[in-house]
């Protein structure tokens, strides 16, 4: 675990993209301001506050960075005018539901901290972007993308759908759907075991992911190897559910005396 | 002794033979040209010719089989009920076609009545067929715009050229849609003139491609409208499971599109 090594932040930027189906970021925000006491805000739709021209660009940029196959190494596309038109009208309309595209992570990092950051990194404030939108990374140990929950950076991004479809469900539930069995059924066979697509747990869970967001902020380290710690990196969503909801405890006690520790200073340098 | 009364009426061989090829040459002449050729007749391309003939669109669809219906007669593991999702579900009721819930969001009907209702429902609507019809290539005019399709019969693509050297011919329209499925033909035909470029299908979360389909249903280039699994080939999407949601869908905003681009022009 590492020290701090970025100062404490002035504040916790909490952005949005599509319809988050039930996700609460004020409750959100919330939970971060009572445990660190840095304050939030809520930003909204990230895409707000550019001009049409820039939406057209980032639209652009968007169709491009599409994973079309997880079994190769990822290479830049060159969109049809119909993918172009699919992100513009995503990304304007901050209700969008539909996902499923698989987007290149480090390229669609790389695309936000375009449009936030301007070119100029920031790190007065811990920006986290709360996405519909399901995004992967290319894992070396076994050569293929692999979908993610979250990217922690500056800023870091966090898909409701990846933690949804990223986690592994219950062996079985792959097993029977291989031979045939509907999503639908299995679904209702397994409920509980996983979160699902407007799972009421997704707020509760979702505390863990943005406080890890934080520490990566401050420390580059953002997980812990406790698997009763909400810091749990988690590959499996019985591992989810476990270290975000029915874990011995919230923080492990290191992560808990790190935490008093934030409060404390953050108190002192007059943050709040 | 009187002979029993015959039950049909006697007609010769020949009189047969002439309202074959009657019936058959007149419809063929009107449809040369058309104001929409649909290739590939499954349920994405009959659900497109049923709503733009509705709305008295002249609609020719261009079917390699025999039968029109492509996989909608059977569902996954050729078991035949096809499975549909909310809100599929309300074009079968629109349609006429029996089904039941399976579980939440999710419908089941059997697949031979789904499938026949669908085609006599594109035949009642006024659409035409040309079965055992091969799409062979497209029919450009300036700026590439597909304005047709070449075809010709099946089984000429089924033997050795040797034996079928026959040449195809070509069919005008406003609009061709293709919904040829997994193959995307028509598309791929483009992309082998080097006007179009493809990407094939993409691998994960079959369960979220049916709104991807749907919402990437449209004219991938001026004059072709894709719709149906063939979207999923032209833009890398997820290859679907066994179910048909998306191809009636996908095949109403297509008619959507056309009807209102023919409305502009």
């Amino acid at each position: 675990m590492n020290d701090f090594i970025h100062p404490i932040p002035s504040a916790i930027d909490l952005y949005k993209e599509g319809d988050l189906n039930g996700l609460n970021i004020t409750q959100l925000g919330e939970y971060l301001e009572e445990k660190i006491h840095i304050p939030f805000r809520i930003r909204g739709n990230i895409y707000k506050r550019f001009s049409k021209k820039r939406i057209e660009e980032v639209s652009k940029e968007l169709a491009r960075i599409k994973v079309r196959d997880p079994d190769k190494r990822f290479v830049l596309g060159i969109p049809l005018p119909a993918e172009i038109d699919y992100e513009k009208r995503r990304i304007t309309d901050p209700k969008w539901k539909i996902f499923g595209i698989l987007y290149e992570g480090v390229l669609y990092q790389k695309i936000i901290l375009d449009l936030v950051f301007k070119g100029r990194l920031d790190f007065k404030h811990c920006i986290i972007l709360f996405t519909n939108q399901l995004f992967g990374t290319w894992d070396r140990d076994n050569n293929r993308y692999h979908a993610r929950v979250s990217l922690y950076s500056f800023p870091s991004l966090i898909s409701i759908t990846g933690l949804v479809e990223a986690p592994a469900k219950p062996k079985e539930f792959y097993l029977k759907k291989q031979m045939g069995t509907p999503v639908e059924w299995l679904k209702e066979e397994y409920r509980g075991r996983f979160l699902d697509h407007g799972d009421s747990r997704m707020t509760e869970v979702m505390k863990g992911y943005a406080m890890q967001a934080l520490l990566f902020h401050l420390t580059g380290d953002p997980f812990c190897d406790d698997r009763d710690c909400r810091l749990f990196n988690s590959h499996w969503q019985e591992e989810v559910l476990h270290s975000q909801m029915d874990g011995q405890y919230e923080f492990c006690p290191i992560h808990e005396a790190m935490l008093k520790g934030l409060r404390d200073r953050s108190i002192k340098g007059g943050v709040r | 002794m009187n002979r029993k009364k015959q039950i049909f009426t006697p007609v010769s061989e020949k009189e047969v033979t002439r309202a074959i090829v009657d019936g058959f040459a007149r419809q063929f002449i009107e449809y040369v040209e058309s104001d929409c050729l649909i290739i590939g007749g499954g349920p994405s391309g009959l659900m497109v010719g049923r709503d733009i003939a509705l709305k008295g669109v002249k609609t020719l669809i261009v079917e390699r089989n025999n039968y029109i219906g492509g996989g909608f007669w059977i569902g996954g593991y050729l078991m035949n009920k096809v499975t549909v999702r909310e809100p599929g579900q309300k074009i079968l009721e629109e349609l006429g076609i029996p089904y039941e819930k399976a579980v939440k969001g999710l419908y089941v009907a059997d697949g031979p009545h789904a499938c026949s209702k669908l085609i006599a429902a594109a035949c009642d609507a006024g659409v035409k067929f040309a079965n055992m019809t091969i799409f062979d290539d497209v029919v450009l005019r300036e700026g590439n715009r597909v304005c047709g399709a070449v075809v010709n019969w099946t089984p000429v693509n089924a033997l050795p050229r040797e034996i079928t050297c026959v040449d195809p011919i070509a069919l005008e329209s406003k609009f061709v849609v293709d919904s040829t499925g997994h193959d995307a033909c028509v598309v791929k035909k483009l992309e082998e003139r080097g006007i179009l470029k493809t990407v094939g299908f993409g691998g994960m979360w079959v369960e979220q491609s049916e709104d991807l389909v749907v919402e990437h249903t449209g004219e991938a280039h001026p004059g072709l409208i894709v719709t149906g699994m063939a979207v999923a080939t032209t833009y890398g999407l997820p290859r679907m499971g066994p179910t048909f949601g998306a191809m009636l869908l996908s095949g109403r905003r297509g008619a959507q599109v056309i009807l209102q681009k023919m409305k502009k022009k």
